[in-house]
């Protein structure tokens, strides 16, 4: 069996937890993200022949109520970063919570999801930022915890990335 | 120093013997040197040629695997002839498994024998573990639990019956959180391992980043209600079993111990770990023996025996009881086939419904009365229920009974019935059998009359007045046609008995002349003892004419003397030929002269 530790970083309420909540199976209920800061759920995904297990861990949103715990982040194989896409300002954190990752951890494979992608007509994302981003490698894709678009890819795309 | 050699030995044979300082100097050291050479080379010869150090090692290897199991190193030696053994074995199967099969054949019977005697034991005990919780009080509130907690009573039995049951052991990779391999105990619920996994490495962080404690510190153990989860630390990773109940101080021991063979075998795994959990199959073996469990002693065998006994009471009562039903179903049984047997009874459903055996058929209201009969067979009848129909039997018996109950016939008469037909024995009236030969045939199942051993009354008692009457003399004096008085007493004494004679012979249908009959004795002329004898007839029917006799059965004829009674050798006997005697003259309609004191054959008539 293959698995793979997966991180869920991003500011509070960018829709981490309805995400993972919604596309995959997990028995621990949500009040463990505000007990013990995390809650774990699996994600089979498809890999060419081979399958691997992600084991999600769903950090609790770091902000000024909630310091994230970073003991959590340690060993995973990747992570997902996550934005609202209509509030500019966890756009911004993402980019310090990937800069702090890098120098904690060193590089790891991650996807960059911009949350939300349902309102895009409220999104504050500005479509210069985001080339820039692609052009320093990031992957950035477009997510909606509701109606599911993109999540899917999200989890294919970090997993082949982290099997390269 | 001597310039001259002493002696020499050479060291070579064909080495050149020189002079001077240093030929001496060759010549000493050759002395002095030469056997540690010489052992010098044989030994370096030895050590540089593998088939000699083969041959030496060879000849030092059993014991040298002796003395370090001696010495207490047997499980590091084990371990490292392991991959060997295992590499030969699998080896040896590959080439010709009939050698390893030949050689394992001996060892297989008893093992395999001995795996089904171990499995045959644990269920007995089982067995009798689930007797003995199934009739306790305790059982019953196991029972209970198992009913309200959804679970199987044997889970309850176990978790009841359990000091301590390890019930899953997860070796967990430190960095990541991911488990690397996991064991589980049969029937235990399990959840997501990896889940589980993260989440007590979750845990152990959440703790010791909330209490600042040390870094090699770490939470080792965890109490959740009947559960506790023991965590064992180690460089690469983290052992942690999950138990229920309180199992022994010595067990973190033996946790330590194989989180240290386990690192000992799979540190370099485990250190470059990216997920693949493929190489640490072989330690799912290891944390499967962590798996231990412990049941509770026995409360002692008195539980036991309390338990055995009233279980075989209860036997011999369900026994007993079964028993009994049996043994009353016989007789019932029984009992229906007598009632089946017995004449006017026609029993068509027998069942036992509600505790009581219904009988239900055909009775005769002649029939034997089966509440009687059912006490005569000894069973209580408030048992029983009866529901009988009534109808007439055809049966001889019943018939008997009918026709007596219908025909009453008197206490000299004996009615019985064969094949239908009813016979009549002993003495009976004519008045009677006319009227019981029609009334017969109209009895039920009556289809004809036998009279024939039938005496009849009438006409013996026809018989007797006919020869009383004709027995009697009346007796005149010397030419006188007037009875003597004492004789007109006794013609007056016969007249009731002449009129019950015809009276009878009427019922007889019978046509009676009574011829009266005068004499006269021999003394005398005919010519006038014959109009004295017919005078003498004439006077006697001229008395029972004026009795009541009718005159149209008398008739009176003179003999004089040519019928004497007696010879006249005396007066005496001369006096009864002076008399007047009877003769009854009887006869049937149409027939003359038979008086067959029995009804004849013409009596019994049969329905065409």
């Amino acid at each position: 069996m293959l698995l793979k530790k997966v991180c869920m970083l991003g500011s509070f309420a960018v829709g981490k937890t309805s995400l993972v909540r919604r596309y995959v199976d997990g028995f621990f209920s949500d009040t463990y993200l505000t007990t013990v800061g995390v809650k774990l759920v699996n994600k089979v995904v498809k890999a060419g022949k081979a399958e691997v297990t992600l084991v999600l861990w769903d950090l609790s949103g770091d902000d000024e109520f909630q310091r994230m715990r970073w003991t959590y982040l340690k060993g995973a194989h990747g992570y997902l970063l996550m934005a609202d896409g209509t509030r500019a300002a966890t756009l911004a954190k993402a980019e310090e919570l990937e800069d702090a990752m890098r120098k904690e951890f060193g590089a790891k494979p991650f996807v960059f999801l911009i949350n939300k992608s349902d309102r895009r007509a409220e999104w504050e994302v500005e479509p210069a930022w985001q080339d820039g981003l692609v052009a320093r490698g990031w992957d950035v894709m477009h997510t909606s915890a509701k109606t599911g678009e993109g999540v899917e890819e999200a989890f294919r795309k970090l997993t082949a990335k982290m099997l390269l | 120093m001597p310039d001259e050699p002493i002696f020499r030995l050479p060291l070579d044979p064909d080495e050149e013997v020189t002079s001077g300082h240093g030929g001496s100097f060759e010549q000493l050291r050759h002395l002095i040197l030469a056997p540690e050479q010489e052992d010098l080379a044989r030994l370096r010869a030895r050590v540089e040629s593998p088939e000699t150090r083969t041959r030496d090692l060879s000849a030092v290897l059993p014991e040298a695997i002796a003395m370090r199991r001696a010495a207490g190193g047997e499980e590091a030696l084990g371990e490292a002839l392991r991959p060997t053994v295992e590499t030969a074995l699998r080896e040896s199967v590959r080439k010709d498994p009939g050698t390893l099969a030949d050689a394992l054949f001996p060892v297989m019977g008893p093992a395999i024998r001995r795996s089904i005697l171990q499995t045959l034991r644990s269920f007995f005990d089982s067995f009798n573990e689930a007797i003995d919780h199934s009739l306790s009080l305790r059982g019953l509130q196991w029972r209970f639990e198992a009913l309200r907690t959804g679970r199987s009573f044997s889970e309850i039995i176990l978790l009841h019956s359990l000091v301590f049951r390890v019930e899953q052991v997860f070796l967990i990779h430190k960095k990541t959180g991911l488990p690397l391999a996991h064991a589980v105990a049969p029937a235990v619920a399990m959840q997501d391992a990896s889940l589980v996994s993260g989440m007590l490495s979750a845990l152990q962080d959440f703790v010791r980043d909330s209490f600042h404690s040390a870094k090699g510190e770490i939470l080792e153990k965890i109490n959740v209600g009947e559960l506790e989860v023991w965590v064992e630390d180690g460089p690469y990773a983290i052992l942690a079993a999950v138990i229920r109940g309180i199992p022994p101080p010595d067990y973190r021991l033996r946790m330590a111990e194989t989180l240290e063979q386990i690192h000992r075998n799979y540190a370099g795994q485990m250190e470059r770990f990216e997920g693949d959990t493929a190489p640490f199959a072989g330690a799912t073996d290891d944390l499967t023996r962590c798996l231990e469990f412990q049941y509770k002693e026995k409360q002692g065998s008195k539980q036991t025996s309390y338990a055995l006994v009233f279980a075989g009471v209860l036997f011999v009562l369900l026994a007993g009881w079964w028993s009994y039903r049996a043994w009353e179903n016989h007789r019932w049984g029984q009992f229906v086939e007598t009632l089946r047997g017995e004449p006017g009874l026609v029993v068509t459903d027998f069942e036992r419904r509600h505790g009581r055996y219904e009988i239900r058929g055909l009775r005769d209201p002649l029939a034997a009365d089966p509440q009687v009969l059912l006490r005569g067979a000894g069973l209580e009848s408030q048992d029983a229920e009866f529901h009988w129909a009534g109808y007439y039997a055809m049966d001889d018996v019943i018939l008997e009974k009918r026709a007596g109950a219908l025909l009453r016939p008197s206490s000299n008469v004996k009615l019985s019935v064969s094949d239908g037909v009813l016979r009549a024995e002993g003495e009976a009236s004519t008045t009677w059998a006319t009227e019981v030969r029609e009334r017969a045939l109209l009895v039920p199942g009556i289809r004809g009359v036998d009279f024939s051993q039938l005496t009849d009354t009438d006409q013996a008692e026809f018989n007797r007045l006919k020869g009383l009457v004709q027995a009697a003399i009346i007796r005149f004096p010397l030419s006188s046609a007037t009875p003597m008085p004492e004789d007109l007493e006794r013609l007056r004494g016969l007249m009731p008995q002449v009129r019950a004679l015809l009276e009878k012979a009427q019922l007889l249908r019978k046509s009676v002349e009574v011829e009266v009959v005068g004499h006269s004795d021999s003394s005398g002329v005919e010519s006038t003892n014959i109009p004295l004898s017919q005078s003498r007839a004439e006077r006697v029917v001229y008395e029972l004419a004026r009795d009541g006799v009718s005159r149209g059965v008398l008739r009176s004829r003179g003999v004089a003397s040519l019928e004497p009674l007696r010879k006249e050798e005396s007066e005496e006997s001369r006096q009864y030929n002076r008399s007047v005697t009877f003769r009854v003259v009887a006869s049937n309609a149409g027939a003359s002269g038979a008086t067959s004191a029995t009804i004849p054959g013409a009596m019994r008539s049969a329905r065409p």
